[in-house]
């Protein structure tokens, strides 16, 4: 069968088992099991164990459950409710007051947890009731957070950027860089609409903030340098050389328990199994797909499926935007319904041998990706951080949340477009810091 | 939606079988947890060894890959208890109750197909690396069959937890896909 043909019908066959609510992973096994029986035959199936072990017997892959543990443990604490404290205290010159403080916040402690979800919950328990009791729109209050949250897998340490690295084979401390700008960029963007939309309310009380004494400025310091300074520590450690993404991450996944245990009082044994728990669930979800992807991989390119896609791709005589923008679509659509790591991971090895024969950067990509997967954390169907501010603020429709949500998908789309015409500011900081090439 | 922990943990109700699954899958998810953190533990010794003491490591990194290996395939039933395997439900959740059952019952039979499957190949592989006696082509030369085990025994595990999901969905004492309200 030709082998183009036959991509199609995997791509079929994967979307209607994926659909069915059966997990994830469970799904591309089935696919893969499925695929390799009618075409290499039963014996085939012989090999998925041991493609599926040798997909994690790999060092780099430590970094996940390690940077799962450091966002874990912080997000356990009060750190997110703190650190929002602290920059309404220390932003009080700034106009635009609380929501500008909530973004800045969001965009911290996105950098801190590295999860989207995390971000969300942390800062939107402190955020939303606040900026509803003095006065924002129900709509600004919930969507510059779900908005505010999904900047997690964009700046780093991001677990999806380390997915993506893993996938691909890319830098993974280029691609934490790449999504510096770019993160900043969409921080402003947001800030920008958020101030916008509460002008135009017309109060501008709102955009006032209240003034702090010295003395309450500085005594919340203590309770939210200590995890910034761990998660600044990593990075200097991972870009001085000193040491692997892993290495790193591990002593700062110890260091954040141990933070959370000493500062933030969690000795109840029960309460670092919650972090524990919730720690391995979400890495062995994680890997569970990495590993079952590659069994996917592996079936694609055994089917020679992938190699004639990326053939037929180089024979097309289209231009390599319009290209980029048929690939855009194709992501958003697929994170409308799927979680980013899945994404990723089952998207790479098609696109990859595409994305660089079309003379694109994956540094660069990759940026796009994920803004591409941040607007999916917020649309509907799946949208989680719109369910996740439904169940901080149960009282907020979800229609509210999500119309406020649009105008910073917009914001989104303006960044991914910004991207395509300044690509610099994706890859300038990784080649400045880290030298160009590789 | 899409994502984890749509819905409480699996119900086991007082049927005997169900509750000495999850008390297994419990245990299995515990080792994992345990083991990850003996992986952050020996990774910040190797660090310590390396860049304070200037010495050299001969075990350290692979330890820390199989015990994460060996945390992912053990933690996968436990994994499947607290329905933290991400889906995709927006099928699921629009249909009639029964419909929902029935394509719950299927898709949990596929799993099992597919588990049992990767169990029976798993299962040669480190009985290839026991018989032969392979080891790693590295200084510490440890038997594969050790990191190996974690195949056959995690699978086992995760397989016996799917069923117990398919038993516990037949026999009405847990909801579909764990979704409320059907």
């Amino acid at each position: 069968m030709d082998p183009l043909l036959l991509g199609l019908i995997v791509a079929i066959a994967t979307i209607v088992v994926l659909f069915s609510g059966i997990s994830v992973a469970v799904g591309l096994l089935i696919v893969s099991g499925g695929f390799l029986i009618v075409f290499d035959g039963m014996r085939s199936l012989e090999l998925m164990p041991e493609i599926f072990f040798g997909k994690l017997d790999n060092f780099a892959l430590l970094s996940i459950p390690m940077f799962i543990i450091m966002g874990a443990s912080i997000a356990s604490t009060r750190a997110g409710a703190d650190l929002y404290e602290a920059l309404e205290r220390w932003l009080t010159r700034v106009p635009g007051g609380l929501v500008i403080s909530n973004l800045g916040a969001c965009a911290l402690f996105s950098a801190m947890s590295g999860s989207s979800p995390a971000t969300c919950a942390a800062i939107g328990k402190m955020g939303i009731p606040e900026m509803r009791k003095r006065g924002y729109p129900d709509a600004v209050a919930a969507g510059s957070i779900a908005a505010g949250g999904t900047l997690g897998i964009l700046i780093p340490p991001s677990v999806t950027m380390i997915v993506y690295g893993i996938a691909t084979e890319t830098s993974i401390g280029r691609l934490f860089l790449a999504g510096v700008i770019p993160g900043l960029m969409l921080v402003a963007l947001f800030m920008a609409w958020s101030l916008y939309s509460t002008w135009r309310t017309g109060d501008v009380n709102l955009l006032r903030a209240t003034p702090y004494s010295w003395r309450e400025k500085v005594e919340i310091l203590p309770r939210v340098l200590p995890f910034l300074a761990i998660i600044l520590g990593v990075l200097y450690a991972m870009y001085g050389g000193i040491a692997t993404p892993s290495e790193t991450a591990a002593v700062g996944a110890l260091l954040c328990l141990v933070i959370a245990m000493v500062i933030y009082k969690l000795w109840d044994p029960r309460a670092l199994w919650v972090v524990l728990r919730d720690s391995t669930r979400e890495s062995v979800m994680i890997l569970f797909i990495i590993a079952a992807a590659g069994v996917f991989s592996y079936m694609l390119s055994s089917l020679f499926i992938t190699q004639s896609i990326a053939e037929w791709i180089g024979t097309l005589d289209v231009n390599r935007w319009v290209l980029m923008a048929a690939i855009n679509v194709f992501l958003l659509v697929a994170g409308f319904f799927l979680p980013p790591v899945a994404v990723i991971l089952m998207a790479a090895p098609i696109l990859m041998p595409i994305i660089t024969t079309a003379g694109f950067d994956p540094i660069w990509f990759a940026v796009v990706l994920t803004i591409n997967m941040e607007i999916g954390l917020i649309s509907p169907p799946v949208g989680l951080n719109l369910y996740v501010i439904n169940g901080i603020a149960p009282d907020i429709k979800l229609k509210t949340i999500l119309v406020g949500s649009l105008p910073y998908v917009g914001c989104m789309i303006l960044a991914i477009i910004l991207l395509c015409l300044f690509p610099g500011l994706a890859t300038w900081l990784p080649n400045a810091v880290m030298g160009a090439g590789g | 939606m899409a994502g984890q922990s749509s819905g409480a943990v699996a119900r086991t109700g007082d049927n005997p079988f169900l509750r000495a699954v999850a008390a297994l899958s419990t245990l299995a998810g515990g080792t994992a947890a345990a083991m990850i953190v003996a992986a952050v533990l020996i990774t910040c010794q190797m660090i310590w060894i390396r860049f304070v003491m200037n010495g050299t490591t001969v075990w350290q990194t692979e330890a820390v890959i199989y015990l994460m290996i060996a945390a992912t395939l053990l933690g996968l039933s436990y994994v499947q208890r607290l329905r933290g395997h991400v889906n995709v439900d927006l099928i699921p959740l629009a249909l009639p109750p029964r419909a929902r059952k029935a394509l719950a019952v299927l898709t949990l039979s596929l799993s099992v197909a597919v588990i049992a499957v990767m169990l029976w190949y798993g299962f040669e592989f480190w009985h290839l690396a026991w018989s032969r006696g392979w080891t790693s082509d590295t200084v510490w030369a440890i038997k594969l069959w050790i990191p190996y085990l974690a195949l056959p025994l995690g699978l086992a595990l995760f397989l016996l937890q799917l069923v117990a999901d398919l038993v516990a969905v037949l026999l009405d004492v847990d909801k579909p896909f764990g979704l409320e309200d059907a």
